[in-house]
């Protein structure tokens, strides 16, 4: 297979041409959201420049423990990231849902660089980075709805949870269909991209394997074990996420604590 | 207020000096109330007196700000909340059966790890629909499609299958015409084994002692 072909600095700005596309419908059109997308845009380049630039760094260095930190730092911002989509406060669930993170990252890294790519430091930058945040990026949507779905559907379906309090349930037993709910509604994006992945779409990982020069097997190798890590990561990471906030989000009595909720 | 037996047992319910706040309200003031076992209680006053919130404290849904909640002589604590909770049933206005049909729901609670021993009792279900002047017929029925008043007497009956012994109604008459409620109180009024606190305006259906939140008044 070919070498990876690099983008020069000057047709890197070339591909903003196909922006006046989007811009000019929503100009057009008038959709509000004008401002939004030009701040999307910078936000985008200045990030993805300065991470690159990072990375650059970090890849040349390669040592262990900076490595790591990084993964920590991804883990941090993923966490307020989750915990401010969910409308939850962070006091509560900053704690537990790091380590929730923490776990449904780790365990699912590790086993992939050290078990099946075979590698003798699973910290190597080269695989630990990119796939650490796959499997992070995925981990952050699916907690989000995890995590909201569950406490919303408790906080609005109130007389029924307490209903089943009241007819002697545990908390562990009259949490259990919305956790089920939760689980359902956190995974099934993942599931059905699982189902459908090569025919309706040829995902980040494949195809930044074959931009790369490897073959399409090589690709699809990649992905499948990718596509398992992230499930396990995000299954592992949603399980644990409600497990863990749980202990503090509901009174000794079993009833909701409504000081987890933004206002 | 209390009614005195002379019975070295502990009442069903005990409230003691108990002040509820909601929102920096004061709902409930300072209010003692015994139950001694197997009577049959009413308590009334304007909306808003703070009858539902008495039911939550007894329940462990409500914590007192002031005071304490006794059931069967056992103070409500976070610790001791879950295994008192076995000893009473809470029929609300509005029950909230889940979906599903009627046979279905009925059995959802005997999952519970605290309910299994009582498994055995869903055989009665048959002869209870028919005291509670319902057709067996609504067992196979969604509950979307029952009224209220047979929603509120499936709930009934689910609680006395669970054998609970004291039980906490929330209006639970009110949906009934003259007949069911005829049959809901012919259950419970010689059941010397049950005791019941009702919440409702109608003080005639549980009345050994009836107290009007805010006015309280004994008949005995």
């Amino acid at each position: 297979m070919s070498e990876t072909v690099d983008i020069g600095y000057a047709n890197l700005a070339l591909a903003y041409i196909l922006l006046l596309i989007p811009l000019f419908l929503i100009v057009w059109y008038r959709v509000p959201m004008l401002g939004q997308t030009i701040q999307g845009i910078v936000r985008m380049t200045l990030q993805l420049v300065l991470v690159g630039l990072y990375l650059e760094v970090v890849f040349r260095l390669d040592y262990l423990w900076l490595n790591g930190l990084w993964l920590l730092v991804m883990i941090t911002v993923a966490d307020v990231s989750v915990v401010r989509g969910t409308g939850l406060r962070l006091r509560f669930f900053a704690l537990p849902l790091f380590a929730a993170l923490l776990v449904g990252l780790g365990a699912p890294l590790f086993f992939f660089i050290g078990v099946v790519l075979r590698r003798p430091m699973p910290l190597e930058a080269q695989f630990a980075i990119p796939i650490g945040g796959m499997i992070l990026g995925n981990c952050l949507r699916a907690d989000i709805i995890g995590i909201r779905n569950f406490y919303e559907a408790i906080h609005k379906d109130e007389k029924a949870f307490l209903n089943a309090l009241a007819q002697g349930a545990r908390l562990g037993e009259a949490t259990r269909p919305y956790l089920r709910n939760a689980a359902h509604a956190a995974l099934a994006p993942t599931v059905a991209v699982m189902a459908t992945v090569g025919i309706v779409s040829l995902p980040g990982m494949m195809t930044g394997v074959i931009l790369a020069g490897a073959d399409p097997l090589t690709a699809i190798k990649y992905q499948i074990a990718i596509m398992i890590a992230i499930f396990s990561g995000t299954a592992l990471t949603v399980a644990l996420a409600i497990w863990l906030t749980m202990k503090r989000s509901f009174t000794g009595y079993g009833t909701l604590d409504e000081r987890i909720f933004r206002k | 207020m209390e009614i005195s037996e002379g019975k070295k047992l502990p009442p069903a319910v005990r409230l003691e000096r108990v002040t509820v706040r909601l929102g920096g309200k004061v709902v409930v003031q300072n209010f003692t109330f015994d139950v001694p076992e197997g009577r049959k209680v009413t308590l009334t006053g304007r909306s808003g007196s703070g009858k539902t919130s008495i039911l939550r404290c007894i329940l462990g849904f409500t914590v007192p700000d002031e005071g304490a909640v006794y059931v069967t002589g056992e103070r409500v604590t976070a610790e001791s909340v879950w295994e008192l909770r076995t000893r009473l049933a809470y029929v609300a206005q509005e029950p909230e059966l889940g979906a599903g049909i009627v046979r279905e729901v009925l059995e959802r609670p005997f999952q519970y790890r605290a309910n299994r021993d009582f498994r055995r009792n869903l055989e009665q279900t048959p002869q209870l629909f028919r005291q509670f002047m319902l057709s067996d017929e609504l067992l196979a029925q969604p509950v979307s499609k029952l009224s209220g008043g047979e929603k509120q007497r499936v709930a009934l009956i689910q609680s006395i299958l669970l054998d609970r012994k004291i039980f906490l109604l929330d209006e639970v008459t009110s949906a009934l015409d003259r007949a069911a409620k005829q049959a809901v109180l012919d259950y419970f009024r010689p059941r010397a084994d049950l005791t019941v606190i009702s919440v409702s305006h109608d003080t005639q259906a549980f009345n050994d002692l009836v107290v009007n939140i805010g006015n309280s008044r004994e008949r005995e």
